[in-house]
């Protein structure tokens, strides 16, 4: 494992993705609500783009007591959508979000100064 | 000459405790060995390579041979002269060895919907934000049904004549969380309210292309 440059923090704007090979792996790198999130751009379900999908909030439905629906609402959480057949993955875990024991590969982001680098 | 100012640190130095004089009298000895030691294996080590480059059969005293063993046995001393070189020669072939990076793909944020709003459009967000609150509080008759009517005719003209215009937009934004059963259900209310058929609608569309 070593550490990769991917480029300048400043060119990262909020919300922005790169998608980037190093060797044989495909990193996709998200920059979220100033941090920087790093994942493997291979699904776990059959290997699509992960990580270039819609990035979308969370999608919760709200019950009454009764259990009868309130309606569909957004949550603050931001989850990224796999645009083959739609695996969405919590942004800041990588988790898939209706079963947690999903998980796609992290790779941790070490920043210096202006400068963003992938351990890989 | 020189003056007894200049002299007076190198009498401090000297004069040191009885006990700390003992111990360096007692490192002295060991630490030339060392000295020594380490120059013999250098020597025994530079002789080898030199008979090495000439091609000579490599005739070694007994003495040598060991001091020859024991240098490589060490190979490059932590912090020594050579391992500067050694870490430079391995860093340079990490370097290479070191997977490229590749830029695939720079997928830039969704555009942000910051437009400035007019006075009329600030008061519309603010009245559905108060109806969603109070939707979301279970309160389905927060709305009578004249105001949602008068609401949605008026919102039906504007958005009707906007869209011929050629001013397009969606009519719902992407972080609106609407049901299809909601969709559905206020999309055949209002073909029913102008008395309309979907296969009209269906009809419509394939000649405008709205
Ligand atoms: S490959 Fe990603 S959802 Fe199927």
């Amino acid at each position: 494992m070593a550490e990769q440059f991917v480029g300048k923090a400043s060119e990262f704007k909020d919300g922005d993705r790169q998608i980037v090979r190093i060797g044989e792996q495909e990193i996709g790198i998200f920059k979220h609500e100033g941090e920087f999130y790093a994942y493997s751009n291979f699904c776990l379900h059959q290997g699509g783009p992960a990580c270039e999908g819609l990035t979308i909030a969370r999608v919760e439905e709200r019950l009454r007591d009764d259990k009868t629906s309130m309606g569909l609402h957004f949550t603050n959480d931001m989850n990224f959508v796999c645009p083959w057949h739609g695996y969405e993955y919590d942004m800041k875990t990588g988790e898939h979000v209706s079963n947690r024991k999903i998980k796609l590969r992290k790779y941790n982001i070490v920043q210096k100064g202006n400068d963003v680098y992938v351990i890989a | 000459m020189s003056s007894p100012k200049a002299r007076a640190p190198k009498q401090t130095a000297k004069s040191a405790t009885p006990k700390s004089a003992a111990k360096t009298a007692a490192k002295a000895p060991a630490k030339k060995t060392a000295v020594k030691k380490a120059a013999a294996k250098k020597v025994a080590a530079k002789k080898v390579a030199a008979k090495r480059r000439s091609n000579e059969p490599v005739a070694l005293s007994g003495e040598d041979k060991v001091h020859f063993v024991k240098a490589i046995w060490e190979g490059v001393s932590k912090g020594g002269k050579d391992s500067g070189k050694a870490s430079a020669k391995s860093a340079k072939t990490a370097k290479a060895k070191a997977p490229q990076v590749e830029i695939l793909r720079r997928i830039p944020a969704a555009a942000p919907q910051n437009k400035k709003q007019n006075a009329l459009s600030q008061k519309g967000l603010a009245f559905a934000a108060e109806l969603e609150a109070a939707f979301a509080k279970g309160e389905l008759e927060a709305l009578s049904p004249e105001a949602t009517q008068a609401l949605m005719g008026a919102i039906c003209k504007i958005y009707g004549a906007n869209q011929e215009s050629g001013n397009k937009y969606p009519i719902l934004s992407g972080r609106m969380a609407v049901t299809g059963t909601d969709v559905m259900i206020t999309c055949g209310g209002l073909l029913k309210a102008a008395d309309l058929q979907v296969f009209e609608l269906g009809m419509w569309q394939s000649w405008t292309g709205i």
